[in-house]
């Protein structure tokens, strides 16, 4: 794979601008077309699902973050990415229901369910990059560059990893508790705006601004990038190489259990086969907005969240299948997703 | 490119000498074995497991063309074999009164959706890359489960639909006794799903070894070099992906036909993409024959391991963690699926062979 990464960081300047403007008629086009809903609702409606839009958007692009860091930067494809999200939301949902039973979760004012939210998320977040350090370690460090075993072995891990989740949590859906400060709501311009919503949405934004920072500013992002392009020379740099992708995967498997309690919050529920519901999601968007681009599928992600809720109130059965349209649409015009490379 | 899976060599037959019995005795032989297994045991549960290891040879055989011949790897094989299920299962289910002309009648149907799909999927992300492809078809595949348990006013939702088989094959509709075994639908049913995968099976071998299976190989191994030899590496694999998806479709069709009952858990869940992927590993890839031992041990497994699982817990009634290990065996099936792909990624099939043709060079100097 390494003589390709440097072939397609040799792309002409000239080409790579005129790219650009097309990309960014394209995003005009497409910032328009969502204002096309307004035509069949009021404006407080519109603004209401546009919110809770954004934060459901923010949420996938959580998940899909995790999914098109590890592509992009290990060019492993990892479908084990439902399993942690998975296993992140039950490990949060524990944190939380240990609070609960402390009597703390019902009487939370909202500084204290912040709190709570954030170890929940720790919780989370510690349970999926342990998770993902095992997974790397053991698994996927073999089947390097090879793009067939990686789906194969992937789709055993994330089967292994909801097994285990079963048999520690059981097969049934279970509540999760909500910290009560988040079911209180404010009112913006005559819009009921729920806290939590606002908290999904500074998070995802929180954490697509620290990943472009770290991979674009820091000293480890240049090393990532440089061990994507070349691994044997940044190894004769002396960087180890391999730890670096230890702490890749790691940070993707966080990012989707973070995202995997986030989602159980927002839905108040888990059960083990929510992993695979929420990696259509996370594989559309990853899709729509190019493989390995962490951009485009904060783009994506805010495009299929806002779809999706706006055809969810207008025509409900169509929620889903509308998403199927856009990733259709998107693949004709551009095959390589909006921001794909290759 | 770095290290890619080599498939065992199928294509050119070394030259047999005298000594070997030729394959055709062997095939023959387990087919009247097959045959007559409804006389030589008595018991349902056997001919149930021969019947499911049958249709999922076929199905499995069929994703062996895709992942082992053609090297894509497809998550909507399981959709097709649920296209093929489904489309049965609603015609009989809906028709006001069925006879047996909708059995043509959900095969064509069932045919003419798979090859619609197959062909709008490749026409969607054949273009780009392979890991396109296996990433379209798991959202499709997906999609189409959560399709099966939604749409209730169709699918029947998680419930599912059974049916009644029309004439011949109705189960009540019996002929009368041979040595002691009645004659009825469900050994007909039993005895079309023989001759359907004998037909089927050879349908595949007579496919990989036509010049179009050759190309297959080509691109399979490497899709750049067939492409400067001249070949239109897209159309051979749309060729690929609509027969192997068609087989499928019609591998649903026997198993919905066998239990007279489909719902969206049995045929569009993931278990079932995560098992055909297992058996086509454990048989080997790229061997076709592969997916008789993958999908015998597979089914075998899976009947008699719960039972056997349930047993051993008991010595341990207490505990809980126990039992529930022993009741999700899945999870074996998980670490047998990773550690084959790990360490055995040439399966039962390649393993013999290529230790076979290492024995052949020996006595070669």
């Amino acid at each position: 794979m390494e003589t390709g990464g440097i072939m397609t960081t040799q792309t002409l300047g000239v080409e790579k601008s005129r790219e650009r403007i097309k990309t960014r008629i394209n995003m005009g086009m497409g910032m328009g077309i969502f204002l096309l809903p307004l035509i069949w609702m009021d404006t407080t409606t519109y603004f209401t699902l546009t919110v809770a839009g954004i934060s459901l958007g923010m949420l996938i692009f959580l998940i899909a973050s995790g999914l098109t860091l590890i592509f992009g930067l290990m060019d492993v494809l990892n479908l084990a990415h439902a399993a942690f999200f998975a296993f992140g939301a039950y490990a949060g949902a524990a944190v939380l229901n240990g609070f609960d039973s402390l009597g703390w979760i019902s009487t939370a004012s909202l500084p204290e369910s912040l709190l709570y939210l954030v170890s929940a998320l720790l919780a989370a977040g510690l349970t999926g990059a342990v998770l993902g350090i095992a997974t790397e370690t053991l698994v996927i460090r073999k089947v390097y560059g090879d793009h067939l075993m990686q789906l194969l072995v992937t789709v055993g891990v994330s089967f292994v990893i909801v097994e285990i989740l079963k048999i520690v949590w059981g097969v049934n859906n279970e509540v999760v508790p909500v910290p009560m400060g988040f079911q209180d709501s404010f009112i913006l311009w005559g819009v009921f705006i729920e806290y939590f919503r606002v908290v999904a949405i500074v998070l995802g934004i929180g954490v697509f601004a620290g990943l472009q920072f770290v991979l674009k500013k820091t000293k480890i992002g240049i090393i990532v990038r440089a061990g994507v392009e070349n691994r044997e020379i940044v190894k004769t740099t002396g960087y180890n190489i391999s730890r670096i992708f230890t702490l890749i995967f790691a940070a993707g498997a966080a990012l989707a259990a973070t995202g995997g309690i986030m989602m159980a919050v927002f839905n108040q529920a888990v059960d083990p086969g929510m992993g695979d519901q929420f990696l259509i999601f996370a594989l559309i968007v990853v899709i729509i907005g190019g493989m390995g681009s962490v951009t485009g599928s904060f783009i994506g992600a805010v495009m299929v969240g806002l779809s999706f809720n706006y055809v969810a109130y207008l025509i409900p059965k169509m929620a889903l299948g509308v998403n199927f349209m856009i990733m259709a649409v998107i693949l004709l015009i551009r095959p390589k997703g909006l921001f794909g490379k290759e | 490119m770095t290290k890619k899976i080599s498939a065992p060599e199928t294509g050119i037959c070394p030259e047999r000498t005298n000594k070997t019995i030729p394959v055709m005795y062997y095939q023959a032989g387990l087919v009247i074995f097959i045959a007559l297994i409804p006389f030589l045991f008595p018991s349902f549960r056997v001919m149930d497991v021969v019947a499911k290891i049958m249709i999922f040879t076929i199905v499995t055989a069929s994703f062996d063309l895709l992942l082992g011949y053609t090297g894509i790897l497809s998550f909507a094989h399981g959709m097709f074999f649920g296209i093929g299920a489904y489309s049965i299962a609603l015609i009989l289910f809906f028709a006001p009164n069925p006879s047996w002309v909708h059995i043509p009648l959900s095969i064509v149907v069932s045919l003419l959706v798979s090859i619609g799909l197959s062909v709008i999927i490749s026409f969607f992300s054949l273009r780009v890359k392979a890991i396109f492809f296996a990433m379209l078809t798991l959202s499709l595949a997906e999609f189409a489960h959560i399709l099966g348990v939604q749409w209730s006013g169709l699918t029947g939702g998680e419930d599912g639909i059974s049916f009644t088989l029309p004439s011949v094959f109705n189960f009540n509709h019996s002929l009368g006794t041979l040595f002691h075994t009645e004659i009825n639908g469900r050994l007909l049913v039993y005895y079309l799903i023989l001759a359907s995968t004998i037909a089927l099976f050879a349908g595949l071998l007579r496919f990989i070894r036509s010049p179009l299976g050759r190309v297959l190989k080509a691109v399979r191994d490497n899709e750049q070099r067939t492409t400067a030899l001249g070949y239109k590496t897209f159309g051979y694999k749309l060729y690929s992906i609509v027969f192997s998806s068609c087989t499928a479709s019609l591998g649903g069709i026997l198993f919905s036909m066998w239990l007279c009952y489909v719902n969206p858990g049995s045929v569009f869940h993931t278990a079932i993409m995560v098992n055909i992927l297992l058996m086509v590993l454990i048989g080997g890839m790229g061997t076709l024959y592969g997916a008789m031992i993958g999908a015998s041990f597979l089914i075998v497994t899976e009947n008699w391991l719960p039972g056997l699982l349930k047993h051993m817990a008991a010595f341990a009634p207490e505990s809980t963690l126990v039992n529930n290990l022993a009741d999700r065996w899945q999870l074996y099936f998980g670490i047998l699926f990773i550690l084959v792909v790990l360490f055995f990624p040439k399966g039962v099939i390649g393993t013999i062979r290529s230790q076979m043709n290492l024995n052949r060079q020996a006595k070669q100097p």
